[in-house]
């Protein structure tokens, strides 16, 4: 195709038939409970709820993928495997997977589902990415957020499989599906308990004009009266080293790709994706359409219109992330 | 002036802001049977219309959260849980020692909080640019949050569907409530200043706010 594939995230169905009307190629979702990596209370679907996504999805030629892309524990796969041929049984387009054994299963029991590697599986190397392909058929890899272009250009050649990145949205700076910050401070792991900083553990504190961002028993931020707030996940957190308070893993802006369609065109992804799926409609719908706006004109080889986007990103600020950044 | 800008549209949602607020302030000095007796109305009806979203809400632990528009003299107290319910109280009168302190709080301006029920704005966006502040159980607060924005709402409907035929005069309304708000604008420059400021006044006691002058 001459364009891109865009990937939308829907954790409502209000918000999955935002997304569609706005634009969406394809969206994803996840089912109500610790299968998914968004696990936040009331967001998710059910099962009679996916039925009815793919249902509206379908009649106007949008896919569903269904993110089952946290890791089984031991002892305990049913809930997993259930949710695979749930899914399948839905008539999903693709399930996005990320531990071994449940890519094992999901490809046996159901070879016609079509297959794509979570960004939690962190597989970041043509090897890697090689092994799943081989071994599994997946047909997809969304690619974490720690490479720069010419890396993804490099992983391109190398590799034969579509290649799905991040362009928009909350940024994981950590190596995802590894990452035990948030189980440290909360004892809830965002890659078993598909959630990262629990809302059960965050608390908003106001201190005087400023407010104190907690998780658990840790201070994550304080911020002034004038400055954005943000939700405490510890990679983004304040935090003081020799006397001084800095953001010391990742300061708490969203990506914005925009800028760097032609650039990712020419390093070979296949489909652009938008993080959000805790996010409400209303944020859906606005980035889904500019995203969808840009992505025409890109296509019609005008110049991408520049779009504001600025009031919906956490930390009122946007980066291109790794796509442009060399390490400190 | 007429803001250039704004569409027949905008304006309409602006006289419904304007009316919802007033309404919302009124709701509490009608007296405690009388209102109640309303909003269970109203919330009957929005079960009615929203099904899925009243089955979690009563699917949910029992615990209350109080949503405080910091524009108008009202607060509006829902409990989730089997016994869901929704009352409106008086800001300053949930304010004594002996009251109940809610698990939750949220507050914002009530337009915010409009738009944010009714999906038209989204609440991180607003909590970031720290238009909307949240206190307590903040699984509560997404829990809800979540529910109500996985539902198509538009309360001035379901309000209006409460007394039957105004729902069917409501889009007429809706569409005429533009023009009109502008006729209105233009008669309101031509009073004397005098009745002018009356009116403002008349139009802020009922939404329970004090017009800019005596600010």
């Amino acid at each position: 195709m001459d364009g891109f594939e865009l990937i939308c995230p829907a954790g409502t169905p209000a918000a999955l038939r935002a997304a569609v009307d706005a634009g969406a190629d394809a969206v994803y979702l996840g089912f109500r409970d610790e299968t998914n990596a968004r696990n936040f209370p009331g967001l998710n679907f059910t099962r009679d709820d996916v039925a009815e996504a793919v249902a509206y999805a379908h009649a106007r030629k949008v896919e569903v993928f269904v993110a089952i892309n946290t890791y089984p524990q031991a002892g305990n796969l049913a809930p997993w495997q259930r949710a695979v041929d749930d899914a399948a049984r839905l008539k999903v387009d693709a399930v996005i997977l990320a531990d071994l054994g449940l890519l094992e299963y999901a490809a046996r029991r159901h070879p016609d589902l079509r297959l794509h590697l979570s960004v939690q599986a962190s597989a970041a190397n043509a090897e890697a990415i090689r092994l799943y392909r081989e071994a599994f058929g997946v047909r997809r890899v969304v690619l974490p957020r720690v490479l720069t272009v010419p890396e993804i250009a490099r992983l391109n050649a190398e590799v034969d499989i579509e290649t799905e990145v991040f362009v928009f949205g909350g940024l994981c700076p950590m190596a995802e599906g590894r990452c035990s910050l948030s189980s440290y401070a909360t004892g809830l792991s965002p890659n078993k308990q598909g959630v990262c900083s629990p809302a059960s553990h965050v608390r908003y504190e106001p201190r005087g004009t400023a407010l104190a961002t907690k998780l658990g028993d840790f201070t994550i931020n304080v911020v002034g009266a004038d400055e954005p707030a943000g939700y405490p996940t510890l990679c983004k957190g304040r935090f003081v080293a020799g006397d001084t308070p800095a953001y010391l893993f990742e300061e708490p802006t969203s990506l914005n790709a925009m800028d760097l369609l032609p650039e990712l065109k020419a390093a070979g992804v296949h489909a652009l994706k938008i993080e959000g799926r805790q996010r409400g409609k209303a944020y859906i719908g606005a980035v889904v359409g500019a995203y969808r706006e840009a992505l025409t004109a890109f296509a019609a080889g005008q110049p991408v219109p520049r779009l504001d986007l600025q009031a919906m990103v956490e930390g009122g600020t946007q980066t291109t992330g790794a796509y442009k950044r060399a390490w400190r | 002036m007429r803001d250039p800008d704004t569409t027949p549209d905008d304006r309409a949602r602006l006289f419904e802001m304007r009316l919802g607020r007033a309404g919302l302030g009124l709701v509490p000095r009608l007296g405690g049977r009388l209102s109640d007796a309303l909003l269970d109305r109203l919330f009957q009806r929005l079960a009615a219309r929203h099904p899925r979203a009243f089955a979690t809400l009563r699917s949910m632990p029992e615990a209350s959260l109080r949503i405080e528009p910091v524009d108008t003299p009202a607060a509006l107290t829902l409990r989730v849980g089997p016994a869901l319910s929704l009352r409106v109280t008086r800001r300053d009168d949930d304010a004594g020692p002996d009251a109940a302190r809610p698990d939750a709080i949220i507050r914002g301006p009530y337009a915010r909080l409009l738009d944010l029920l009714e999906g038209r704005i989204d609440g991180d966006a607003l909590f970031f640019r720290r238009e909307l502040a949240i206190e307590g159980d903040t699984a509560l607060i997404l829990a809800l949050r979540n529910t109500l924005d996985g539902e198509e709402m538009d309360l001035m409907a379901d309000a209006a569907s409460i007394a039957g035929p105004l729902a069917r005069v409501l889009p007429v309304l809706r569409r005429n409530a533009g023009p009109a708000l502008d006729r209105l604008e233009a008669a309101r420059r031509l009073l004397p200043p005098p009745l002018r400021r009356g009116l403002d006044r008349v139009e802020a006691r009922l939404a329970g706010t004090r017009p800019a002058s005596e600010v």
